[in-house]
């Protein structure tokens, strides 16, 4: 039963990614002109544009660009940027290598402290403590991300000495050669406060859904039963509430570890940090259509691959799923 | 956004100096000695009398980055200033409040002409080397002149108009190049200006077949690339940090600094905050609704150049065009703009940092016609001027265009359109867009904004897909745009671009005027400075009167730096290598 189970969540979601698959090639020829129709430069002429879609292939029957597409999907080429000539992924590779630590990290802050809030927030409801964290995530949760990140920008910055901007320090490495330990700490400063901003917005929503799941678990009929048997407080929260109302949760989380790929277009923008957010932002004022298409397949899979992973961790959570 | 519109900076520079380009030619002719290039010495407009403090890092700030640092393919105007830091040039502009821009050398020491204005020969400074030891002789020009000529159709296309009527270039010894052109040519020095030499020992693999590769290549992903200049590139990052580190065989003056960091930013208030915090040296654009604010901070010093940016909107004069043709009329165009506030847009927009411009070459050109306009702000008479034409007012107070016959026959419709507005500005072109929309409600006229991406985005939806000169194809979706250029000493460019000539090129508003066409050529070819003036004012009348673009307001430049430094020009920001190496610490 487990085992059909993971078979059909496994199948459902290649399914699904050849569905993407195929709307990511379909939605791009839907809009008018072509990737070839935005190119403007002094060499860009009709017949140098003639020349660019025969060598993408976009002067072929739509069938035979599919297949084209499908083909080099299989071998791992998601075409050539046409802004740089360059292949897709190679230019992205270095923009998700960047993203992914930091909106990881901010995930990180966020599921832990809004776990923590909304547990407490709803073990000790309508307390000052519950109080206390249901306004601030309210706030966080509220707040335009990119106002909070001006906000840290402009005031918290410079009081706690983290840089603003990029992802590394301009002067580092330039007349000397930094140990290991130094570049990975300049990193890390680097990615503090685009990662705390995240953080802190997602924190919000995080709180809030805890805090929901654990109100609905909490009055459940076996919590006070447990209280009955005089079961610690922790022991009640932690084994009988918690693990019950993690379901919510762990979709939320796998929901919002798909997004990593996505990056938080705002704020990158904000922190001028060269990640794949920024990348998206470029790829769309210069109208670079094979860049966006692979990060709008990047971003599809990788929402599929953490759906996928939810739905598995579902049978060890709860394996009444299973049978259903 | 960049320090100047990415469309116009390089080829405006490159065209536009040539009265101070025909001086020095004049000087020239008879076997003139180029001026000595400037540097450690010279003194630029933020210089100062502080003893150099030689060492440390540059730090600067921008909101524009390096596209790419292979001159057959890039776009943005920080490329061009960083390609003017790698690799050598013939010639480069200086820039002096007194005489404002003029050509010097750069690796030619000097130059002479001859009798017949075709043929230049170049006497280059020698021992100069790369950056991998091999030296850089005039075999290096010579191939990068030939390999550029031989694939100027196609790979080679964006740096091929520098060598316009260039016959052939030939090292007669490694260092003395000698180009030889098929007419005299007036600014052949401006056009060298932008010639990067390539070290051929590099370069020549990626010229084999079609030359494709000359294009495809990137040597700022293939570091250490082979230099020439005065610096060459430590590490680059494109969205992020680029390092400069001086070259020690360099030719020229060398760098004070002992390396030069590029940081591009997304976000200006970022960028500020880092100067403000000592994070950076130098910014080269400060936004126009931050200067009180920066100007505040007594750390800081604020350049205020007069700038030779102007916004305006751009009308779609396409005497073919098939909708809209009421917008084709001088008179509806003039009445619509007495109804914008330039006023407004200076205070509001550019914080009091601009003032109205009228003519197409701006400020900046000293043959800018002063007899133009003004226009003026009188949306009462311009109103009139619409009742008086026909367009009346319905019930939504939106003007309705009656039908029309013949040719270009259309139905009657209210006057609703689209303004066309580029990313890629540094002001704030969305409020400006709102001032201007204001402004045509109160004429009757409802305009919604249409954001086109890019400079490059933008630009193909002014021209079309099937944008083609020879038919007359293109310019036929949009009405009106928004937008601003970069203007120059030398009207020569600005006046360009509405020639039928730049059609699909830089042509934003698709005019077709012979006449117009014909003066341009006619000024090109007039040695006799008031003659050309004569001929320069009537183009910008006629520009005028036409309103192929109604001129909003001509920009001031700022930049800013902290007092830890000086000698610092942004005159010279993508025009010469001083840019870089003359800034120092001061003592």
């Amino acid at each position: 039963m487990k085992a059909d189970y993971i078979i059909k969540r496994i199948a459902f979601a290649i399914v699904t990614v050849f569905i993407a698959v195929t709307l990511n090639f379909v939605l791009f020829r839907a809009v008018p002109g072509d990737a070839v129709s935005a190119l403007r430069c002094r060499q860009c002429t009709v017949q140098f544009k003639e020349i660019e879609r025969r060598e993408l292939g976009l002067d072929r029957p739509l069938y035979q660009q599919y297949l084209l597409y499908i083909g080099n999907l299989l071998h791992g080429d998601m075409g050539r940027s046409l802004r740089t000539q360059q292949s897709v992924l190679t230019e992205l590779w270095p923009d998700i290598w960047n993203t992914v630590p930091m909106i990881a990290l901010g995930t990180l802050f966020s599921i832990v402290f809004g776990i923590i809030v909304g547990v407490l927030s709803a073990w000790r409801r309508d307390t000052f403590t519950d109080k206390a964290g249901l306004y601030t995530a309210l706030g966080f949760y509220s707040m335009p991300t990119q106002w909070l990140g001006l906000l840290m920008v402009l005031f918290v910055a410079s009081a706690v000495g983290l840089p603003t901007s990029g992802i590394k320090d301009p002067t580092l490495g330039v007349l000397t050669t930094p140990s290991f330990a130094t570049v990975a700490a300049d990193r890390l400063k680097h990615m503090v406060l685009p990662a705390l901003t995240l953080g802190l917005v997602l924190y919000g929503e995080y709180a809030l859904i805890v805090r929901s799941a654990m109100l609905e678990t909490l009055g459940e009929d076996y919590i006070l039963t447990a209280r009955a048997k005089g079961l610690k407080t922790l022991t009640i929260v932690r084994t009988h509430g918690f693990r019950n109302a993690l379901l919510p949760i762990v979709t939320l989380v796998a929901l919002s570890l798909g997004f990593i790929i996505g990056g938080a277009i705002t704020i990158e923008y904000v922190f001028s940090y060269p990640g794949i957010g920024l990348a998206t932002v470029e790829a769309i004022d210069q109208r670079d259509w094979p860049t966006l298409q692979a990060i709008f397949l990047l971003l599809t899979l990788s929402v599929i691959f953490f759906n996928l992973i939810a739905d598995l961790l579902y049978v060890k959570l709860d394996p009444r799923v299973v049978e259903e | 956004m960049e320090h100047r519109s990415d469309r116009s900076v390089r080829w405006a520079k490159a065209l536009g100096v040539l009265t101070a380009v025909a001086l020095l030619g004049a000087a020239c002719k008879s076997g003139g000695q180029a001026s000595p290039p400037s540097g450690a010495n010279s003194t630029p407009g933020s210089s100062s009398s502080a003893p150099v403090k030689e060492g440390g890092i540059f730090r600067v700030g921008t909101i524009d980055y390096i596209d790419s640092l292979n001159p057959y393919n890039y776009i943005e105007s920080q490329a061009t200033n960083a390609m003017i830091m790698v690799y050598p040039q013939l010639v480069q502009y200086k820039y002096s409040k007194a005489d404002g821009f003029q050509i010097e050398g750069d690796w030619a020491k000097s130059w002479d002409v001859s009798p017949d204005g075709k043929v230049y020969t170049f006497h280059l400074i020698a021992g100069a080397t790369w950056s991998d030891g091999k030296p850089i002789t005039a075999d290096d020009a010579a191939w990068t002149i030939a390999t550029t000529l031989k694939f100027q159709n196609g790979p080679t296309a964006e740096m091929a108009p520098a060598l316009g009527h260039v016959k052939s270039a030939v090292a007669s010894d490694p260092n003395t190049l000698v180009i030889t052109y098929d007419a005299p040519v007036g600014n052949a020095l401006a056009q060298l200006e932008q010639l990067f030499i390539l070290p051929e020992h590099a370069w020549a693999p990626l010229a084999a077949g079609n030359g494709k590769g000359l294009k495809t290549f990137h040597p700022e992903q293939h570091l250490p690339m082979v230099a020439g200049g005065a610096y060459n590139i430590k590490t680059y990052v494109k969205k992020g940090t680029t390092v400069f580190i001086p070259l020690p065989n360099f030719y020229g003056p060398k760098s004070h600094a002992q390396a030069v960091t590029l940081t591009y930013y997304t976000n200006a208030d970022s960028m500020l905050a880092d100067l403000e915090h000592g994070q950076l040296d130098f910014v080269d654009q400060v936004p126009f609704d931050a200067v009180k604010a920066v100007e505040k901070d007594t750390s800081l010093i604020i350049d205020k150049i007069a700038g030779s940016e102007t916004t305006n909107v751009t009308w779609n004069s396409n005497p073919r065009k098939l909708q809209n043709r009421e917008l084709l009329d001088p008179r509806v165009k003039k009445a619509l703009s007495m109804c914008i506030d330039r006023q407004r847009i200076i205070d509001v927009v550019f914080s009091g940092y601009a003032d109205t411009v009228e003519s197409i070459v701006g400020h900046i050109s000293p043959m800018e016609n002063k007899n133009l306009g003004p226009l003026q702000y009188d949306c009462a008479a311009g109103n009139a001027m619409l009742d008086q034409l026909g367009y009346t007012k319905g019930s939504d107070d939106i003007r309705m265009v009656p039908a029309t016959t013949g040719q270009y026959a259309q139905p009657a419709h209210p006057m609703k359109y689209e303004i066309l507005t580029p990313t890629s500005t540094d002001f704030n072109v969305d409020r400006e867009f709102e001032i201007v929309r204001d402004g045509f409600a109160a004429a009757g006229v409802q305009v919604t904004q249409k954001v086109g991406g890019d400079s490059t985005a933008t630009y193909a939806l002014e021209t079309d897909d099937n944008c083609d000169p020879s038919t007359s194809t293109g310019y036929s979706k949009f009405d009106i745009a928004m937008w601003d250029w970069a203007g120059y000493v030398d009207p020569d460019f600005m006046l360009s671009v509405v020639t039928k000539a730049q059609w699909c090129s830089w042509s934003d508003t698709g005019w077709d005027n012979p006449q117009y066409d014909q003066l341009y050529k006619q000024q090109g070819a007039t040695p006799d400075a008031t003659a050309r003036q004569d001929l320069v004012n009537r183009m910008q009348q006629m520009v005028y009167d036409q309103f192929c673009y109604t001129q909003l307001v001509n920009e001031e430049l700022l930049d800013a730096h902290t007092k830890l430094w000086t000698n610092i020009d942004s005159n010279l920001s993508a025009y010469s290598k001083v840019f870089y190496t003359g800034p120092h610490q001061t003592g």
